[in-house]
C-alpha cells in the first residue's frame, strides 16, 4: 500500500475546503433555516462524539472485548434516551442562566469563581490527550497510506487547516452562546461522512473480502479465539464502567456540552436526539466487527486500530482505502473543531478574564473575540505538542480511557447540580481534588512514562476509575456536609435543584428603571456595551424601556447576568451585577415568589403524575376560580406588590393584569390607588359604597380584605393580603330607581286623593250650574251656567285620568282586562301629557280609526303611551308634532307614535329596551321606561318595534310600532 | 425527582432486554448481528417513549 503524498494531500484540502465552502454558504444564509434548525442537523453535528475512537479505536476494543466495544455506544446512548433525568433539566438551565460550558455551569451552581477555574484546569489537562490522539490518528493513518510522507509535515498541515477553520467559523463578535449555523453544518457534513464511509467499509470487508454474509459466518466458526472473545463479552466488568466513562462525558466532555447545550436547534430537538443519536451510533458500530474479521482474514500487519484504512488496500480496492482515511479526517476534525472552540470559551471565562478584564472604553467583544481566537490556536498546537509526548507504543486506546476517566470525576458534581440543594464548593473541590489526584498519580503518570496498555500498569484502569470516583463522592458529600452552604450556594440551588420548593423573597432593586441600569452598568462595561445589553436583555423579555415595575426590573437584573455569562462567564458576569446593581433589601428565604413557582412547575407540568399531577391539577383549578371569579381580586404582597389582579377587576379597572402585576401599589393609576391604599390603611375588614368618579361617571364599589397568613417567613406577620372588589353602581342606579318609582307612586297617591277630594265639589258645583240651567229662563245665564257644566265636566275627566292613572301598575293581580277602545286611551294620554308644563311646546297629532280595539288593560296602555310621548318629547325640538296613530290592519291593530326628532343610532337599537339603559344625562332618567313598555306590551300579547331613522335623508325621526290582536267578542269570552 | 412514566417504562423495558436477550446474544456460532436487533429495538421503544416529550425542552 503506497499512495502519493499529492494524492493525500489533495484529498484531505479538497475535503476541508468543501467543509469551509458548507459553513461560508450557510453563514451567508443560502441554505434555508428549516434545514439548519432541522433536528436530523441536529442528531448529526452530535455525532462529533464519534470521534476517532468510535472509528478506529473501537476495532481494537472489539478485538480484545468482543461486543464489549459498544459500551462507548451504550454509555452515550442511554444519557440520551434518559434525557429527562439529565439532559433536559441541563438544557434548561444552561438557556436560563446563558451557561457556555461545564466550567460555567459548575460555577453558576456552587457560586465559586474557583470551581470554575478547577473546572477548566482539569478538563484541559484531561482533553488535551483527546486531541492528541486525533492528530496523531490523522498522521498515522497517512503514514499508513504513504510510508514516505512526514508524519509531523502532515499533522502540522492538519492542524493548520483546523485552526483556520475553527477561528473562521467558530469565533465571532456575538457573545458566547450565539450559536454557529455554518460551523454546526460542517460538523453535520463531517458525522454523514464518516457513518457513510464506515459503512461502506464494513460492506466491503463483507463482500470483497469474505465474499458474502455466509462466508464470513462460515469462516467465524474457524476462529474459535474471536468466539471465544465475542461468547464470553463481560458485562459486569470494564463494560458497565466504559459505559459508564461515555454516559458522564455527554455533560462533561467540552464538545458534547457545546453541541448539546449550546448548539440546540430548539424545541423538539433533544427529543429526537433522544433516540436519534443511538441510532447514529448503532449504525455507527455495525462495522467495527466485519473490518476487524476482514483485517485478520487477510492477515493484515498494521496496527489492528488502522485496519479501516487497510482493508481496502489489502483486498486491492485503494479507493476504499482512501474513503476510509476521510471518514477517519472527518472524525478527527470535527471533534478537534468543538472541542477547542468550547475550551477556548472555558479558558477565557475561568483563567484569563478573572485576571485581566477589558477595561470600559474598549470593545469588549472585539476585545473578546482576539482572546478567543489565540486561546483556540494554543489549544490546536497544544494537542500538537501532546501528540509526540507519549511513546508511539502507547496505543490509542490507552490515551482516550485516560481522558475520559479525567472527565468521570465531574459526575457527582453534575448530579449534584440536579438533584442534591446540599452540596456545596468546598465539598466539591475536595471531591475533585482527591479524584483528580487519584487519576493523575495511577493513570496520568504511567501514561507520560510509556506504559504500552493498561496491562503494563500495577491496578487495571477499570479499578482506578471505580476507585477516584468513589474517594472522590466521599470527600464530596463530607466536605460539602462538614462545611455547609452558603446563602449563595443555598439560592443557587434554589435556581438549579429540581426538588426544592424555596425560593427567593421578592427585593426590590436600587436601580427603578432601564435607564438606570444603562448608567450603572456603564462603569464597568461601557456606556456602549451597557446599553446594548440591556437592550438585548429587554427585547429578550419582551419588556418596554419605561416599565418601571419591580418585578420587571428583577426579571432584567436575572436576564442581564445571564447575558453577561454568555459574554463573561457568570463568575465575572456575578461579580459584575452584584456590584452595581445590588438589591435595596437584603434577600431572605422563606417567602415565595409565586410567579418563578408558577413558571416552573408549568415547565415540568407534563412531567408530573400521580398524587403531584394531582395536586397541580387542584392548583390549577383554584387558580382559575380566582382569575374567573365575577369579583374583583387583587392580591399584595406583604411588600405592597401586587401579585394577582384578575380579569373582573380588569373589566372594571380597564388596567390589564399584564401592566400592574409585579408592580407596587404606589404605581397604580388614580382613582384606584387613593381608593386601596385608604381602605388597607383603615381598621376595618369591608367597607361599602365607596363611590368615586372614573371617566366622568360615578361609579360605587364595596371593598373587603383579608391577610393571608404567613407560611415560615419570621420577618414578616403575614404573606401578603387579597382585596375583593365588587362594582355596586348598577345596583346602586337599580336602587335610584327603584326610589325614584316609590316616590312617583307616593304623588301618584296623594294625586288619587287630591282629585278625589276635589271631585266632590267639583261635582256639586256641575249640579248647581244644572239647576240654575234647568230653572231658570234667563239665557244668559243659562249660557254661563252651560259653560261652567262644560268646565266641570273637563276637570271631572282630568281628575278621573289622574285616579286611574295613579291606580296603574299598583298591583299587577288587579288588572283586569276588558275591552278597550284605542281612541279614547289616547284621548286620556292626550289629556295627561298636556298636563306637564313640559309638553305644552308640542304638537300632538291623532290619528286614530274610531273601530280600533284590542282586549286588554286600558290603564296599562295608558301608561305605555305617555311613556312614548314623553320619549317623543325629549327627542323633538321645541314645536315639533308628534304623530300618534292608531289603526286596524287585518286582526291586528297597530299603534304608533312617531316624531321628527335625532334618531337612534344603530349601535345602540338593540339595548334600549334593556333595563337601566339610557342616554339622557345623569339625573334625568332613570333607564327604566322603555323597559316598562316592553314588558307591558309583552304582557298585552303584542310586540313592538323601533323604526329609525324615519328620514333616512336626514337621518332623523323615530317611530314605535306596537301590534296587537284586534278584540275579538267571541274569543275573548274564553 | 419527576421522572416521566415513559421513562420509567423504557428503563424497565431496556432491563428486562437485557436479561431475556444476553444469552441468545452471546450463543456460539450464531449471527454476529443479533446485539443490533436488540439495539434496534430499544431505539424503537425510545422513539415511542419520547414522542410526547417535546413541550418541556425551553
Amino acid at each position: 500500500m503506497n499512495f502519493d503524498l499529492t494524492t493525500l494531500v489533495a484529498l484531505g484540502s479538497t475535503y476541508l475546503s468543501l467543509l469551509f465552502g458548507i459553513a461560508y454558504i450557510t453563514e451567508q444564509g443560502w441554505i434555508p433555516q428549516r434545514v439548519v434548525r432541522h433536528p436530523v442537523v441536529y442528531v448529526l453535528s452530535l455525532g462529533v462524539f464519534a470521534s476517532v475512537w468510535a472509528y478506529y479505536t473501537s476495532i481494537s476494543n472489539a478485538q480484545r472485548e468482543g461486543y464489549g466495544y459498544l459500551a462507548n455506544s451504550i454509555g452515550i446512548s442511554l444519557a440520551f434516551m434518559l434525557s429527562p433525568l439529565l439532559l433536559r433539566p441541563l438544557l434548561e438551565l444552561t438557556r436560563t442562566y446563558q451557561l457556555s460550558s461545564l466550567a460555567d455551569l459548575l460555577a453558576f451552581r456552587y457560586r465559586s469563581p474557583w470551581v470554575g477555574t478547577a473546572t477548566t484546569l482539569v478538563i484541559l489537562i484531561g482533553v488535551t490527550p483527546l486531541i492528541a490522539l486525533q492528530i496523531r490518528a490523522v498522521a498515522d493513518t497517512a503514514d499508513l497510506l504513504s510510508p514516505d510522507a512526514s508524519h509531523a509535515a502532515i499533522a502540522v498541515g492538519f492542524c493548520a487547516l483546523i485552526t483556520l477553520f475553527a477561528i473562521l467559523f467558530g469565533t465571532s463578535r456575538k457573545p458566547g452562546r450565539t450559536q454557529h449555523d455554518g460551523l454546526i453544518i460542517a460538523i453535520a457534513f463531517e458525522s454523514l461522512i464518516k457513518l457513510f464511509a464506515f459503512l461502506i467499509v464494513g460492506g466491503f470487508a463483507i463482500i470483497k473480502g469474505f465474499g458474502g454474509m455466509d462466508e464470513m459466518q462460515a469462516w467465524l466458526l474457524t476462529q474459535p479465539e474471536l468466539l471465544d472473545s465475542l461468547e464470553n463479552t463481560n458485562y459486569f466488568s470494564s463494560f458497565h464502567v466504559m459505559a459508564l466513562l461515555f454516559f458522564t462525558a455527554s455533560v462533561a466532555m467540552p464538545h458534547m456540552f457545546y453541541v448539546t447545550f449550546n448548539e440546540n436547534s430548539g424545541r423538539g430537538a433533544l427529543s429526537f436526539a433522544s433516540w436519534g443519536l443511538p441510532l447514529y451510533f448503532l449504525l455507527i458500530s455495525l462495522p467495527v466487527l466485519p473490518i476487524l474479521w476482514a483485517g485478520i482474514y487477510a492477515e493484515s500487519t498494521a496496527p489492528i486500530e488502522y485496519l479501516p484504512v487497510v482493508i481496502g488496500a489489502a483486498f486491492d480496492s485503494p479507493g476504499i482505502s482512501l474513503l476510509a482515511y476521510l471518514g477517519g479526517l472527518s472524525a478527527a476534525s470535527g471533534l478537534i473543531i468543538v472541542i477547542t472552540l468550547a475550551l477556548s470559551n472555558m479558558c477565557l471565562n475561568h483563567l484569563i478574564l478573572p485576571l485581566k478584564q477589558p477595561s470600559a472604553n474598549k470593545d469588549i467583544y472585539r476585545w473578546l473575540m482576539q482572546r478567543r481566537r489565540v486561546l483556540i490556536t494554543a489549544l490546536i498546537w497544544g494537542g500538537f505538542a501532546f501528540h509526540y509526548l507519549p511513546s508511539d507504543r502507547i496505543s490509542l486506546q490507552v490515551i482516550g480511557t485516560v481522558a475520559f476517566v479525567a472527565c468521570l470525576q465531574f459526575l457527582p458534581g453534575i448530579l449534584a447540580i440536579l438533584y442534591w440543594p446540599q452540596a456545596n464548593k468546598r465539598g466539591f473541590l475536595s471531591g475533585l481534588a482527591a479524584g483528580i489526584a487519584i487519576w493523575f498519580a495511577l493513570l496520568m503518570l504511567p501514561l507520560l512514562s510509556e506504559a504500552n496498555s493498561f496491562s503494563d500498569i500495577a491496578i487495571n484502569w477499570r479499578e482506578i476509575a471505580a476507585l477516584s470516583l468513589i474517594i472522590n463522592c466521599i470527600a464530596f458529600v463530607a466536605g460539602s456536609l462538614y462545611f455547609g452552604s452558603t446563602d449563595e450556594e443555598r439560592s443557587s440551588a434554589d435556581l438549579c435543584t429540581l426538588d426544592t420548593i424555596k425560593r427567593r423573597k421578592r427585593s426590590g432593586l436600587v436601580a427603578k428603571s432601564a435607564a438606570d441600569f444603562i448608567k450603572s452598568l456603564s462603569k464597568p462595561l461601557g456606556e456602549r456595551t451597557a446599553t446594548r445589553e440591556v437592550g438585548q436583555a429587554l427585547q429578550d423579555l419582551k419588556l418596554k424601556k419605561d416599565d418601571r415595575r419591580p418585578y420587571a426590573m428583577r426579571l432584567l437584573r436575572g436576564r442581564l447576568e445571564a447575558n453577561l455569562s454568555g459574554l463573561l462567564g457568570p463568575s465575572i458576569a456575578r461579580e459584575i451585577i452584584d456590584s452595581y446593581l445590588p438589591y435595596s433589601i437584603v434577600s431572605q428565604h422563606g417567602s415565595s415568589d409565586v410567579n418563578v413557582i408558577e413558571n416552573r412547575i408549568e415547565a415540568y407540568r407534563s412531567n408530573l403524575s400521580g398524587m403531584a399531577a394531582d395536586l397541580d391539577n387542584l392548583r390549577r383549578y383554584h387558580r382559575q376560580i380566582l382569575l374567573d371569579l365575577p369579583l374583583g381580586v387583587c392580591s399584595l404582597s406583604s411588600d405592597g406588590e401586587i401579585i394577582m389582579w384578575n380579569r373582573a377587576l380588569e373589566e372594571f379597572t380597564e388596567i390589564n393584569s399584564v401592566d400592574v402585576v409585579g408592580s407596587q401599589l404606589n404605581d397604580l393609576p388614580e382613582p384606584w390607588v387613593t381608593l386601596l391604599k385608604e381602605f388597607i390603611g383603615e381598621d376595618i375588614d369591608h367597607s361599602y359604597k365607596q363611590s368615586f368618579e372614573l371617566s366622568n361617571q360615578k361609579r360605587t364599589v364595596n371593598l373587603h380584605k383579608a391577610l393571608i397568613e404567613e407560611s415560615g417567613d419570621t420577618e414578616s406577620p403575614y404573606e401578603g393580603l387579597i382585596i375583593l372588589m365588587e362594582d355596586m353602581t348598577e345596583t346602586e342606579i337599580l336602587e335610584a330607581g327603584l326610589t325614584h318609582s316609590e316616590r312617583l307612586a307616593s304623588i301618584g297617591r296623594l294625586a288619587a286623593g287630591v282629585a278625589h277630594e276635589i271631585g266632590n265639589p267639583i261635582t256639586g258645583i256641575a249640579c248647581l250650574a244644572q239647576t240654575i240651567r234647568d230653572e231658570y229662563h234667563d239665557q244668559e245665564l243659562n249660557g254661563l251656567a252651560q259653560q261652567i257644566i262644560e268646565q266641570t265636566d273637563r276637570t271631572s275627566k282630568i281628575l278621573q285620568s289622574l285616579v286611574n292613572f295613579a291606580h296603574a301598575g299598583t298591583n299587577k293581580l288587579m288588572h283586569e282586562n276588558e275591552q278597550v277602545v284605542i281612541c279614547e286611551c289616547i284621548a286620556q294620554a292626550q289629556t295627561l301629557v298636556s298636563l306637564d308644563k313640559k309638553n305644552r311646546d308640542i304638537k300632538l297629532d291623532v290619528d286614530c280609526d274610531p273601530n280600533a280595539e284590542i282586549w286588554g288593560d286600558s290603564q296599562r296602555l295608558l301608561q305605555v303611551l305617555i311613556n312614548l310621548i314623553n320619549n317623543a318629547r325629549d327627542a323633538s325640538q321645541a314645536g315639533a308634532a308628534i304623530i300618534l296613530a292608531a289603526k286596524v290592519v287585518g286582526k291586528e291593530v297597530h299603534i304608533s307614535v312617531c316624531d321628527s326628532g335625532i334618531g337612534i343610532p344603530n349601535a345602540i337599537k338593540s339595548r334600549v329596551f334593556d333595563p337601566f339603559f339610557t342616554t339622557k344625562e345623569a339625573g334625568e332618567g332613570t333607564g327604566l321606561g322603555l323597559s316598562l313598555v316592553f314588558s307591558i306590551v309583552e304582557d298585552l300579547n303584542g310586540n313592538i318595534d323601533i323604526i329609525s331613522p324615519l328620514d333616512k335623508d336626514r337621518g332623523t325621526g323615530t317611530q314605535v310600532l306596537m301590534r296587537f290582536p284586534c278584540y275579538d267578542p267571541t274569543l275573548q269570552k274564553h | 425527582m419527576y421522572i416521566p412514566r415513559s421513562i420509567l417504562m423504557l428503563l424497565v423495558i431496556i432491563y428486562l432486554l437485557f436479561l431475556l436477550t444476553v444469552d441468545w446474544i452471546n450463543a456460539s456460532g450464531e449471527l454476529w448481528y443479533r446485539p443490533f436487533i436488540v439495539g434496534f429495538l430499544v431505539i424503537l421503544v425510545a422513539s415511542w417513549a419520547h414522542r410526547d416529550q417535546e413541550q418541556d425542552e425551553p
